[in-house]
C-alpha cells in the first residue's frame, strides 16, 4: 500500500471530530453560518450536471411561519450567483428566482452557460443574506475523453434507522464529479414502523402533499446529508420508498385504498414533493411539473454515459408467492415499460460512449436464495425486502419477477456486441458485485456468458442482515452470504452485514468499485473503513478483486 | 461461408498466376529451414535478402510499420495469462477498449479497410461475398480489380517505400494481388479451410522482414478464425480455440522478439487488431431465407442470397418496376424469421452498390445457412453486430507510440491513416473515413 492510500484511509478512519478541519474542502466559517441561517435552513444542492449547465437548488424560508407542507408564506425572490472561486470575485452565471408557498419555498434552476468539466461555487441571496457555499462540478464535453470519472454512490438511506455517517464521510473525498443516489433517498412509514434511532416527521406515514414535502424537509435539515449535497452534484433515481413500499404502475404494498385513497393520486403527491425538493430534471426543463419522466441520460464525454432508470411507475405488479406459475416469465409483463425498454436498448449502444453505466434501483443479476442454515431461516424471514419472502426461490420485486424483460435486455447486449455495460444498483441493503450472464444455467460456458457486469452498493443506514439477527459481531452473515455464492456462480462478492457508501472509479481501463462501511449507524460519530474493491477490465463483463481503493486524485 | 474445395499444397496456391500480373519470384529459407516464396515487383530490390544481415543489431533506421490481424479474435481473448506477449505488447503501447469491426464484419471488407482507410461504399468491397450483377453468380471478393479505392500500400510504394504482405488466406491474398513491393505466397494451405496455419505465416513474415525489410509489413494470421470455423462437431470448439490462441501469442512473441534483437524496434510501429470477432451458432439455430423466399409467390426465383456467416446479402433480380413492392416483402419475410436482428439498406451502412438490395443480419447464437439448410455447417460465425468488438491496439518502440488505454472508438477503417501519419502521407483523394490513432 503507498503511503497516499494509506493517508486517505487513515483520514477516512479517523471520524469527523477529530480532523474535520482539515479534510474538509469547504472553509468551517461557512458551515457555521449555514447552521445559523434562517432564510436557508434546508442547505443547498445541485444536480444533473451537464457539459455546460447544472441544476441548482434551495429551499427558501422567507418567514418563520413558511415551514415546509405549511402552505405559508409570501411570494420571494432570491437573487443565484454561480462563480469560479468560493469568494466569489469571478461570477459567471447569476439570476433571480421568485418561489411562493405554491411551490413549498423551494427554489430549483438551471444554470447555464458554464464550461465543461468544471468547479464550481455556488449560493443563493436573500434579504441581504448569503446561502452556505455549494461546490458543483459539470460534465466533460461530449466528445472529450477524461482520464478518468469518479462518482459517490449510495442508496437506501432511511432516517429513522440511524445517522447519515455514510453521507458524511463521502463528503470528504474531494474528487467526486457527482454522487449517484439509486434510490430510497427517503422512507415513508409513521415512527416506530421502520427504525426508532431518529424519529420521522411527520410522525405517520406521508401520504398527503403536505407530508411528503415535510418529510422531504426534515432529510434536507440531517447536517450530513446537507454536507453531501453542498460538496457534490446530485444524480438520482427514485426506488419504491420515495411514493411507497414495493411500488409497481398501478399500486403498492404499503398503499390501502380503503384508507390511503387512489394509488395515482398519492404518486401524484409523491413525484411532486420529489420534483420540488430533488436537485433533478424530470422533463425535458427544470421547471416544476414539466413532467415526470426520471427516466434520463448523462453524457460524461466517450468514456461513459449513465442511463438512469425509473423502475417503479411503469412497471406491473410484483407476481404473488408462491411463483409456480410462470407469472414472473410472461413476457406480457414488464418492470421498464415499452417506451423505458426502448429508450434503454437505446441507451446501451457501443457507439455512444465507452463504458454504459445503468442506475438501476434495483438487481439485474439473477439471484437465487437457497434454503438458509436454520439458525438464521427465521429470522431472515421477518424481514421483507431484503430477502424473498418465505422461502421464494428468488425476489420477485427485482428483474428476477420480470425475467422476459431481462431476457430483452441481455439479449441486445449479445446481439449488438456491446461491451462494457455496468449496472449500479442500490435497494438491496447489501454489498454485491456480480457477472451478468446472458444465462445463469449455462454460466460461464459461452451460452451462457456474462454481458454486463452489476456492483451493488449497500445502505446508508437501512436494515441489512446482520441489523435483523442482531448478532454482534460483524459477519455473522457469512453462512448465509457463502450459501447464496454457491448456488450463483456468477456472484462474486457478498456482504449482507455493513452501511456504508461505494465510490466508483471509471477509467478507458476498467471501471472500480469501492465498498466502504461505517462502524455504527446509531452512533452519529461513527467512523469509516474500507472493506473491499471489486473492477472490470474493459471488454471483459467480469468482475476481480482488487487490493486496494483508489487514491484521491 | 462454405467449405471451398481447395486442392492445396501447391506453392503458388490456387491464385490465378494472371491476376497477380508480372512479377518475380525470391526463393528464401525461413526459420524452421522451409523454403518460403516470395513474389517481388519487377524491379524491387532484394539486396538484403542476398546478403542475409538478419539478426544483426546495426540494421538500418528507418520508419517501420506492422499491421499483425489476428484474425476473428475477440478483445477480451488477447489480455489473459493465456496470452502473455500479447498482453505485454499491448501493455507497452495504447489500447483502444472501445474498438470496433465495421459492417460487413467480414474478413475481406475489413481488412481492405484497414488498408484503404475509407468505408466500403467508396472501396467496393462490402462483404465477402456479394451477387455479381454481372456475371449473374454469387462469389468472393478475391480479385485485384474488385479493389477500387488506392491503398496506403500502393500510396507508399509511390512514395519510395517498400512495403509487404503476408497474408495468411488465399482470398486476401487474392484481392491484395500484387499491390506491395513483397508479396508471401501462401503455403502450405490446409485444405478445408483455405489458410496457411499462422507457424508458417509468422515464419513467412520473420523472413521478410529480417531478409527484405519492407517499410509496411500487413500480416493476417487466420488459424482463430478458422479453428471457430472448421470444427464442425462443436465440441472441443473451446479447447482448439485456446491452443489457438496460445499458438498466436507464441508467433506474435516471436515477431517482436525479432523486432527487438534485431534493432529495429525502437523504428516500429505495431498494430495488433481483429478484422472482426466470433460467436457461436447453436447447431440448431440456423436461417435460410432462400427457401421462405422462393416460397413467396411474388419473389420466387427473383431474389438471390449472398450468404455471409452473421449477414445475408439479398438481391432481387426481378423486373426494375417491381422491385420496391418486392423489397417491402423480403424485408417482412425476413423480420418473421426467427433469429433474424434487423434488415438494413446497404446505404444505411455504407456498403455501396455491390451489397445487393438488402443487407439481413443475424442476432448472436444464429447463423444463416443459404441457400440451403446444410450450406453452412459452420458454428463460428462472423458479419452480425454481435461480432463487431474487435482487440485493437497501437504499440512499439517508436516514439510516436503512445501508452495507456483510450476510450476512442477505433475501427478497423483508422489503420490506413495510422500509418499515414508515421509515414508523413497526405489524405487519399476525398479524405479517410478512419482517424489515425498515433
Ligand atoms: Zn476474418
Amino acid at each position: 500500500m503507498t503511503s497516499i492510500e494509506l493517508d486517505r484511509r487513515t483520514l477516512l478512519t479517523t471520524g469527523a471530530a477529530a480532523t474535520g478541519a482539515v479534510a474538509l474542502g469547504v472553509a468551517l466559517p461557512d458551515e457555521a453560518e449555514a447552521a445559523a441561517n434562517r432564510y436557508f435552513k434546508h442547505g443547498v444542492a445541485s444536480g444533473d450536471p451537464h457539459p455546460t449547465s447544472v441544476i441548482l437548488w434551495t429551499r427558501l424560508t422567507p418567514t418563520p411561519k413558511a415551514t415546509p407542507g405549511s402552505g405559508r408564506g409570501p411570494r420571494a425572490t432570491v437573487r443565484w450567483q454561480v462563480a469560479e472561486d468560493r469568494r466569489f470575485r469571478r461570477v459567471v452565471a447569476q439570476g433571480r428566482f421568485t418561489t411562493s408557498a405554491a411551490r413549498d419555498h423551494t427554489v430549483k434552476l438551471e444554470a447555464r452557460g458554464l464550461r465543461p468539466r468544471t468547479t464550481y461555487f455556488y449560493r443563493f441571496l436573500y434579504e441581504g443574506v448569503a446561502s452556505r457555499i455549494g461546490r458543483t462540478r459539470t460534465a466533460p464535453a461530449a466528445h472529450a475523453t477524461p482520464a478518468n470519472l469518479r462518482f459517490g454512490v449510495v442508496s437506501c438511506s432511511n432516517l429513522p434507522a440511524g445517522y447519515f455517517s455514510a453521507y458524511r464521510h463521502l463528503a470528504r473525498c474531494n474528487d467526486l464529479d457527482a454522487v449517484l443516489h439509486l434510490g430510497d433517498y427517503l422512507y415513508e412509514y409513521g415512527a416506530g414502523s421502520y427504525g426508532d434511532v431518529r424519529q420521522p416527521v411527520p410522525a405517520h406515514e406521508m401520504v398527503s402533499l403536505s407530508d411528503y414535502r415535510r418529510r422531504h424537509a426534515q432529510y434536507k435539515q440531517d447536517q450530513d446529508l446537507q454536507l453531501l449535497h453542498a460538496r457534490n452534484p446530485f444524480i438520482v433515481t427514485w426506488d419504491d420508498h420515495e411514493v411507497t413500499n414495493d411500488a409497481w404502475a398501478e399500486g403498492a404494498e404499503n398503499h390501502d385504498p380503503e384508507t390511503e385513497g387512489d394509488y395515482l393520486a398519492r404518486r401524484r403527491r409523491a413525484h411532486r414533493a420529489y420534483d420540488e425538493w430533488m436537485p433533478v430534471r424530470m422533463g425535458s426543463e427544470v421547471a416544476l411539473g414539466d413532467g415526470t419522466r426520471l427516466f434520463r441520460r448523462l453524457r460524461f464525454g466517450r468514456l461513459a454515459e449513465l442511463s438512469m432508470l425509473d423502475l417503479r411507475t411503469y412497471r406491473d405488479q410484483q407476481a404473488s408467492y408462491p411463483v409456480a406459475d410462470g407469472t414472473v416469465s410472461d413476457p406480457e409483463r414488464t418492470i421498464t415499460g415499452a417506451a423505458q425498454m426502448r429508450w434503454l436498448k437505446d441507451s446501451l449502444r457501443q457507439e455512444r460512449a465507452q463504458w454504459k453505466l445503468v442506475g438501476n434501483s434495483v438487481m439485474i443479476a439473477p439471484v437465487v436464495f437457497p434454503p438458509l442454515p436454520n439458525d438464521l431461516s427465521r429470522k431472515v424471514n421477518d424481514f421483507t425486502g431484503l430477502l424473498p419472502e418465505d422461502g421464494a426461490p428468488y425476489n420477485v420485486d427485482q428483474w428476477d419477477g420480470y425475467t422476459a424483460d431481462r431476457h430483452e435486455v441481455l439479449g441486445h447486449l449479445a446481439d449488438h456486441g456491446v461491451q462494457n455495460t455496468v449496472f449500479l444498483t442500490g435497494d438491496i441493503h447489501s454489498a454485491w458485485a456480480c457477472d451478468v450472464p446472458l444465462d445463469a444455467g449455462t454460466y460461464p460456458l459461452e451460452r451462457g456468458r456474462s454481458v454486463a457486469t452489476e456492483f451493488v452498493c449497500t445502505s446508508v443506514t437501512s436494515d441489512n442482515l446482520n441489523d435483523i439477527t442482531g448478532t454482534a459481531p460483524a459477519r455473522s452473515s457469512i453462512p448465509v452470504e457463502a450459501a447464496i455464492q454457491a448456488n450463483n456462480r456468477h456472484v462474486k462478492y457478498l456482504n449482507f452485514d455493513d452501511h456504508g457508501f461505494s465510490v466508483l472509479d471509471v477509467t478507458a481501463a476498467r471501471t472500480q468499485m469501492d465498498y466502504y462501511v461505517i462502524s455504527e449507524r446509531t452512533d452519529p460519530n461513527a467512523t469509516v473503513s474500507w472493506a473491499a474493491s471489486w473492477a472490470t477490465d474493459a471488454d471483459t463483463q467480469a468482475v476481480r478483486p482488487v487490493d486496494a481503493p483508489v487514491r484521491e486524485r | 461461408m462454405a467449405p471451398a474445395d481447395r486442392t492445396g499444397g501447391d506453392e503458388t496456391g490456387t491464385v490465378d498466376a494472371g491476376a497477380l500480373g508480372r512479377r518475380s519470384f525470391l526463393r528464401l529459407t525461413g526459420a524452421a529451414g522451409a523454403s518460403l516464396l516470395f513474389s517481388a515487383a519487377a524491379g524491387a530490390p532484394s539486396t538484403q535478402a542476398l546478403t542475409g544481415v538478419a539478426g544483426q543489431a546495426s540494421v538500418a533506421r528507418k520508419r517501420r510499420a506492422y499491421v499483425l490481424v489476428v484474425d476473428g479474435a475477440r478483445p477480451d481473448e488477447l489480455g489473459t495469462a493465456l496470452t502473455p506477449h500479447l498482453r505485454a505488447l499491448r501493455d507497452a503501447g495504447r489500447n483502444f477498449p472501445a474498438a470496433r469491426s465495421l459492417p460487413v464484419m467480414e474478413t475481406i471488407p475489413n481488412h481492405v479497410m484497414m488498408m484503404t482507410g475509407v468505408r466500403p461504399d467508396r472501396s467496393g468491397v462490402p462483404a465477402n461475398a456479394v451477387y455479381d450483377r454481372s456475371e449473374q453468380t454469387i462469389r468472393d471478393l478475391d480479385r485485384p480489380s474488385d479493389l477500387r479505392f488506392p491503398t496506403v500500400i500502393e500510396r507508399l510504394n509511390r512514395k519510395g517505400f517498400t512495403t509487404g504482405t503476408v497474408l495468411s488466406k488465399e482470398y486476401l491474398f487474392g484481392i491484395f494481388g500484387t499491390r506491395a513491393t513483397y508479396r508471401w505466397e501462401p503455403a502450405p494451405i490446409v485444405p478445408v479451410s483455405g489458410h496457411a496455419p499462422d507457424a508458417f505465416t509468422m515464419d513467412a513474415a520473420l523472413s521478410m522482414v529480417e531478409e527484405l525489410d519492407p517499410n509496411l509489413v500487413f500480416v493476417n494470421l487466420g488459424d482463430c478464425d478458422r479453428m471457430g470455423h472448421s470444427d464442425l462437431t462443436g465440441t472441443t470448439l473451446q479447447a482448439a480455440r485456446t491452443a489457438a490462441l496460445v499458438d498466436v501469442d507464441t508467433q506474435v512473441g516471436r515477431f517482436v522478439d525479432m523486432l527487438k534483437t534485431s534493432g529495429r524496434w525502437r523504428d516500429s510501429v505495431v498494430i495488433v487488431l481483429a478484422d472482426h470477432s466470433m460467436d457461436w451458432s447453436d447447431p440448431h439455430q440456423i436461417i435460410s431465407l432462400q427457401p421462405a423466399l422462393d416460397a413467396d409467390p411474388m419473389l420466387a426465383g427473383n431474389v438471390v442470397v449472398a450468404q455471409n456467416g452473421g449477414a445475408d446479402l439479398l438481391s432481387w433480380t426481378g423486373p426494375a418496376d417491381r422491385r420496391a413492392p418486392a423489397l417491402r416483402r423480403m424485408r417482412d419475410i425476413a423480420l418473421a424469421t426467427d433469429g433474424v436482428l434487423s434488415v438494413h439498406e446497404p446505404a444505411q451502412l455504407r456498403l455501396g452498390d455491390n451489397a445487393g438490395d438488402l443487407v439481413v443480419y443475424c442476432r448472436s447464437g444464429w447463423r444463416f445457412s443459404d441457400p440451403a439448410p446444410y450450406s453452412n455447417p459452420i458454428p463460428g460465425n462472423h458479419g452480425h453486430p454481435a461480432t463487431q468488438p474487435i482487440p485493437f491496439f497501437v504499440s512499439g518502440g517508436h516514439r510516436l507510440v503512445r501508452q495507456g488505454t483510450s476510450s476512442a472508438a477505433a475501427r478497423t477503417v483508422d489503420v490506413a491513416p495510422t500509418v499515414g501519419t508515421l509515414f508523413g502521407l497526405g489524405d487519399p483523394r476525398g479524405g479517410y473515413d478512419g482517424t489515425s490513432r498515433l
